[in-house]
């Protein structure tokens, strides 16, 4: 699908910190802590985590709207309120916004579900918190929005699908610009998950994925031919249930792009790492190499993954292909170019 | 809208009825689906009865170990693309690449709560693969896979999760693609199947009812958790011509928008609700008088229906009262995810066939739209346009317009 969206504005928060420089530069690399399964409390793992200490972060615990808010919603406000830097407060009430998540609001999901197992009761504080687009609604309250406001659902292809939808609003006219944002939150019972899929690095090894969280973001509009950094196609619909339907799908992904395009290798420590090796083999790549590993944050790492590739623009192609590899549904592409 | 958009398909499994024609004939007779709830333990709630779809069977086995949610889309999922003549001979889609659009809110999550439990109680005797199959599968994309595959097709999906306005939303995206050139046909609707999470939040919260389910009474105590799948199809005018499908009506005005007034809670006024059906009127080039039928949302909890009413008033001023009114939720119950979906084909079926849903188990109206309310057997032939409104957690709003097919 053509979306051609202007990006003007950005914004992430990860384990590197708040912020996009912390995204793309930061020193020191951050580093995993050690954090137990629930269901093994003897076995932990590596994990990536966001300091919610960070001024940055504890800035917005002042705010009433996120008292009961878990972190999912702090990433999200940080995260948009960069993107939307001197954005005035009139356009901030035409802007739309769109967040995509895999596992959302898993932390008090989790602890809502753990007190009714465990103590037959549950918190009505947490139950409205565990809501999927709850966080959005956090963020369109704190920041004055007031245009449209989805909550997408799906693996990393969300991400994909967010900025499609952003693209047909902007065409319909219903808002000037829009927010597009992917965020997770990490909790111990995704370590329980992932292990089970055996999708998880140990200590000491470099095989499978560390669990992440964070958010990251665009601001963006419909694009005019002055526009410098632009997403101009969005593809997906390549869905997958086994490895073998998968291998097929990553091969109609890049069927219809120019073979020329370089492409930025963004299947980071799991298992579509080979298979997209194999796919993107006689396609010139985006050098990605010494970038540190922020680990695996599914919607989030989508958002990142396009910020990191967005910058690509100025050093190394005026247009490129990022694919993005959902884990578990689907995979997606999208074209980036700087038209200057 | 800039492309005239028609709906030619319909399909929907209800605790009414695993078919749309069997749930919209219980509706019109007035049977409300409320039952004692056996899905899961509900010892330490308030409440203790829902609205439980039975399952229609499934061809295979395969599709049988599939997920409760899957097992209530994919039926509704076929019935729409067989009423638009879009099934070949197999049961398979026949258009291979089908945009997707679908709500819920919580997808497989009785799959996520049998993961959770037997981490937490560490008591599982299931292999990590079993597991893993758990909580790999009560994720949303994977049902809109199961729909996908059981019924051949594949392409762009989008999943939205707005709360209880989702379907609204699904549906509204769906028309968007059509309307700006994007698709030319997309099957889009939700689906939501009962699960303790859910059922526990509301409990636990107080807002489910302890006796019956009464919208829009002055002593309503809370809604009825229900559960269903419903869909539609959607076509560009050019497209159904094209194929000589015959539209059921068209789909003529979506408006949406977030009431950041609070988490859980209208604004007092319901100013973004009369804001989003003013918007629909808007695209649709109608005055709010030309409307004969508005599916309300209707929870029947204390706050949503004394605010809804407020709306109702303030955007149909001197056509309250003539404009019906009625929320089917008494009857089917609140199904979330799916909610907007299955009271879009309420407002549909009212307008094609003229009987109108009525306002099940009302003894003292609130007053404010008791004249608007719909009595039992009542009928309006001619009806041009209707209307269904959702409101959800987090403010979302959405109102959906559906125009008689010989207008504009």
């Amino acid at each position: 699908m053509k979306i051609d969206l202007a990006v003007i504005g950005q914004g992430a928060v990860s384990p590197a910190g708040t912020g996009l420089n912390a995204l793309l530069h930061h020193e020191p690399v951050p580093v995993p802590v050690s954090v137990a399964a629930l269901g093994q409390p003897g076995q932990s793992w590596p994990v990536l985590r966001v300091d919610l200490n960070d001024p940055a972060l504890a800035r917005w615990q002042s705010e009433s709207r996120l008292r009961r808010a878990s972190s999912i919603s702090f990433f999200l406000v940080e995260a948009a309120e960069q993107a939307l830097a001197g954005v005035s407060p009139a356009d901030r009430a035409k802007t739309g916004i769109i967040v995509a998540f895999s596992a959302g609001c898993v932390s008090y999901s989790r602890r809502f579900f753990e007190g009714i197992v465990t103590q037959g009761t549950a918190s009505p504080a947490l139950f409205p918190e565990t809501v999927f687009n709850s966080p959005v609604s956090h963020v369109v309250s704190v920041l004055g929005l007031n245009g449209a406001a989805y909550a997408l659902v799906g693996d990393e292809t969300a991400w994909v699908a967010a900025l499609q939808i952003a693209s047909v609003w902007l065409r319909q006219e219903r808002v000037s610009q829009v927010l597009v944002l992917g965020a997770e939150e990490f909790d111990p019972i995704v370590l329980d998950a992932y292990r089970s899929a055996r999708w998880l690095r140990r200590h000491n090894s470099a095989h499978g994925f560390l669990a992440s969280e964070g958010a990251g973001g665009i601001l963006v509009r419909r694009a005019t031919p002055k526009d410098a950094r632009k997403i101009t196609i969005a593809r997906d619909g390549f869905i997958y249930r086994t490895r073998k339907e998968a291998s097929a799908a990553a091969q109609r992904l890049f069927c219809e792009t120019d073979p020329a395009l370089p492409c930025v290798r963004s299947a980071e420590h799991n298992w579509l790492r080979s298979l997209e090796q194999k796919v993107t083999a006689n396609r010139p790549a985006i050098p990605t190499d010494n970038r540190p590993y922020l680990g695996e944050a599914f919607t989030a790492s989508a958002a990142w993954q396009t910020l990191r590739a967005l910058t690509c623009l100025d050093h190394h192609s005026p247009s490129l292909l990022l694919p993005i590899w959902g884990l578990n549904y689907q995979l997606g592409l999208l074209e980036i170019e700087n038209a200057k | 809208m800039t492309r005239s958009i028609v709906v030619t398909g319909l399909g929907a499994v209800t605790p009414l009825g695993g078919d749309f024609s069997t749930s919209w004939n219980a509706l019109i007779a007035g049977r409300d689906a409320a039952t004692p709830l056996d899905l899961f333990d509900t010892t330490k709630c308030r409440c203790h009865h829902a609205a439980v779809a039975s399952l229609p069977p499934l061809p295979d086995k395969a599709t049988r170990r599939l997920p409760r949610a899957s097992r209530l889309a994919i039926p509704a999922a076929r019935e729409a693309l067989a009423s638009a003549g879009l099934l070949d001979a197999e049961g398979r889609s026949t258009l291979r690449e089908l945009p997707f659009s679908v709500s819920t809110t919580a997808g497989a999550m009785a799959l996520g709560e049998d993961f959770v439990r037997h981490v937490v109680t560490k008591h599982s005797s299931k292999s990590p693969r079993h597991l893993f199959s758990e909580v790999s599968r009560y994720l949303p994309q994977q049902q809109v896979l199961d729909v996908q595959q059981a019924l051949g097709f594949a392409g762009h999906s989008v999943i939205i999760a707005n709360a209880c306005a989702s379907g609204a939303n699904a549906i509204g995206h769906a028309a968007d693609l059509i309307a700006i050139g994007a698709a030319d046909c997309v099957l889009t609707g939700g689906f939501e199947a009962l699960t303790e999470l859910v059922f526990v939040g509301f409990d636990c919260l107080q807002a489910t009812a302890i006796d019956r389910c009464r919208p829009f009474d002055l002593n309503r105590s809370g809604l009825l958790l229900g559960e269903a799948a419903a869909f539609l199809v959607l076509e560009s005018a050019e497209h159904a011509q094209r194929r000589g499908v015959t539209p059921l009506c068209h789909l003529t005005g979506y408006g949406h928008t977030t009431d950041f007034f609070h988490l859980t809670q209208p604004q007092p006024e319901g100013i973004a609700l009369v804001e989003v059906m003013r918007a629909a009127a808007t695209q649709a080039g109608i005055t709010p008088a030309q409307i004969g039928y508005i599916n309300a949302h209707g929870t029947a909890t204390a706050i949503n229906d004394g605010i809804e009413a407020k709306a109702f008033g303030a955007f149909l001023g001197e056509a309250l009262g003539s404009t019906r009114i009625s929320s089917t939720k008494a009857a089917i119950g609140h199904t979330l995810g799916a909610a907007g979906a299955i009271e879009a084909l309420f407002a549909i079926e009212a307008m094609r066939s003229g009987h109108l849903p009525p306002q099940l188990n009302l003894q003292t109206p609130i007053p404010e739209i008791a004249t608007a309310l719909v009595g039992k057997n009542e009928s309006a032939s001619g009806m041009q346009h209707v209307m269904s409104v959702n409101l959800g957690f987090g403010g979302s709003n959405a109102a959906l317009i559906f125009s008689r097919s010989s207008s504009p």
